[in-house]
């Protein structure tokens, strides 16, 4: 009597679905980035921080004081490592106005010689007067770029830092009623799409599990080998050049270029009369993307999600068009999570006989309530 | 009497009954505790029926009141396996693996169920490896004696559960 059909995989309905839904989820989101950045932020805390808390529960800690204690013991460490970085390091000779100038004119010299080289190599270029017309594009968009967009973005990101106050709220209520809001959520399911949903919740707080967690590892073994190679190279600022460019990488494309051109900045302002150094930068980052293309991004952030090579690139480009940036960074693990709520409520919807099994639960539910009334 | 306040608190009626099963019998109060934070709870009106053969398991099921009855097709007749009452648990090798269950469940009365599903139970083998093997342990035992008792009966439907 095997009234269950085979699971069979998603139809085009299903897989149009959702990619629709995806879609609005982003739409949505870009609305409310206040409370989409915090709200992520919050989501990667609580995955780090569930293994203490769980540990203390089982020493025998109430769940509150758990959620307290780890709460507590995660913003003192972090106040001491942020004391320490400030005591060891030495103290800025020149405020950050004047060191992003200085970069920033280290990287248009080391383009603007760039060009002359290639126009001495090839005279067609001379011709077409390749780096008058850059450095004019470049010179342009700069100050475009400054007297439009800067500011713009300056007030954007002072009006977001207020709502990151919310992410260590967030993150307390995620650790403290987790599991409740999980238990709430499934008491709310039939008995008949009980198991089903269970197994669905289980799903995306696993594929956001591994999602965060693995994007935390690629972040620190890019940062390592990023680090080790700009040091190799002799690039001042290694270590914190690297976590820069790795947390960078976190928007795809879009995040990786601009990694690349902080790095090369760099290397061309220390070292303003040798093009070789910033050469070597960009063969060194080259090399460590290609490590984090083909090794290190199907260890970690890859075996996470399962998506089909073709639906991430594209959902990639739908998500930087829907969403802008917040789109890029967060198109995949958003498509991974409604991927497996879509697959399943496919599963749950077109399974005939979870429907009569919860048609005949009701029936009976109806029956039993009325039960005294039919004998009157 | 000095050293009262060292003692465990009392175990609430509920823990009580977690504690009757032969499952969760080797468990200390603070772990019981732990585990009863993973149990689902669900309520099943008579002749609901729990599972279906051939479904895929998620969970195993303790009975906390009413009757459970194991049932199985065998061609157009249907075999009734088993009756169970509460303190018993079914649906156990869904703990182990995801592989179609053997047999139907249905509440023969009114019933009220403490769910365990495999995703908590395989979380648990990870952060508390001690609970973990208590739970197998108990499981394996459960599993042995339904194999003896096969071997000694010669019945074949016992493995449906």
């Amino acid at each position: 009597m095997n009234l269950m059909p085979h699971q069979q995989r998603s139809g085009p309905v299903v897989w149009s679905g959702i990619i629709g839904a995806t879609c609005l989820l982003l739409f949505l989101m870009q609305q409310m980035l206040w409370l989409a950045i915090p709200f992520l932020f919050a989501i990667i805390l609580y995955y780090i921080l569930l293994p203490p808390m769980q540990r203390l529960i089982r020493l025998g800690i109430g769940h509150n004081t758990a959620a307290v204690l780890v709460g507590w013991l995660f913003l003192l460490v972090l106040v001491l490592g942020t004391l320490v970085a400030v005591f060891w390091t030495s103290p800025p000779t020149e405020s950050w106005q004047a060191m992003l100038g200085r970069y920033l004119n280290g990287g248009l010299a080391f383009l603007r010689e760039t060009m002359l080289s290639l126009e001495e190599r090839f005279p067609i270029l001379h011709q077409v007067k390749l780096s008058k017309m850059v450095n004019s594009r470049m010179a342009a968009f700069t100050e475009n770029f400054v007297q439009k967009h800067l500011t713009e973005i300056l007030v954007s990101v002072a009006a977001w830092l207020p709502s990151l106050l919310l992410t260590p709220f967030l993150t307390f209520f995620f650790l403290r009623d987790g599991l409740r809001f999980k238990k709430f959520l499934a008491r709310a399911v039939p008995n008949a799409f009980f198991e089903k949903t269970l197994y669905l919740l289980h799903e995306v707080d696993q594929t956001a599990h591994r999602y965060f967690q693995g994007l935390l590892k690629l972040t620190i073994l890019d940062t390592a080998v990023l680090a080790l190679g700009l040091w190799a190279i002799g690039v001042s600022s290694p270590l914190t050049l690297g976590l820069i460019a790795a947390l960078l990488a976190w928007v795809p494309y879009v995040g990786s270029i601009a990694g690349c051109v902080l790095v090369v900045m760099v290397a061309s302002t220390d070292a303003p009369g040798d093009p070789l150094a910033a050469y070597s930068a960009i063969g060194v980052f080259i090399f460590v993307r290609l490590l984090d293309d083909f090794i290190f991004m199907p260890m970690t952030v890859g075996r996470s999600l399962h998506i089909h090579p073709l639906i991430t690139v594209l959902m990639i480009f739908i998500g930087g068009s829907v969403a802008g940036v917040a789109g890029l960074m967060l198109v995949l693990p958003l498509l991974g999570v409604v991927m497996v709520v879509g697959e399943t409520l496919g599963r749950l919807i077109t399974n005939p006989r979870l429907r009569a099994r919860h048609r005949y639960a009701q029936a009976l539910r109806m029956k039993q309530a009325s039960a005294d009334l039919a004998a009157q | 009497m000095i050293l009262g306040f060292l003692k465990p608190p009392p175990l609430s009626p509920r823990l009580l009954r977690l504690k009757d099963s032969a499952l969760f019998a080797t468990l200390t109060p603070l772990e019981l505790k732990i585990v009863d934070g993973l149990l689902h709870e669900r309520r099943y009106l008579g002749e609901e029926i729990i599972f279906d053969e051939g479904e895929e398991g998620q969970a195993l099921y303790l009975i906390m009141s009413g009757r459970v009855l194991i049932s199985r097709a065998l061609g157009s007749e249907v075999e009734v396996v088993a009756e169970l009452s509460p303190g018993a648990f079914f649906g156990d090798l869904a703990l182990l693996d995801n592989t179609p269950r053997n047999a139907q469940a249905r509440a023969l009365d009114n019933c009220e169920m403490a769910v365990f599903f495999r995703a908590d139970f395989m979380g648990l083998m990870e952060t508390d490896a001690v609970i973990g093997y208590k739970i197998s342990l108990a499981l394996a035992r459960h599993i042995g004696a339904r194999l003896r008792e096969w071997m000694t009966s010669g019945k074949s439907q016992i493995d449906a559960l």
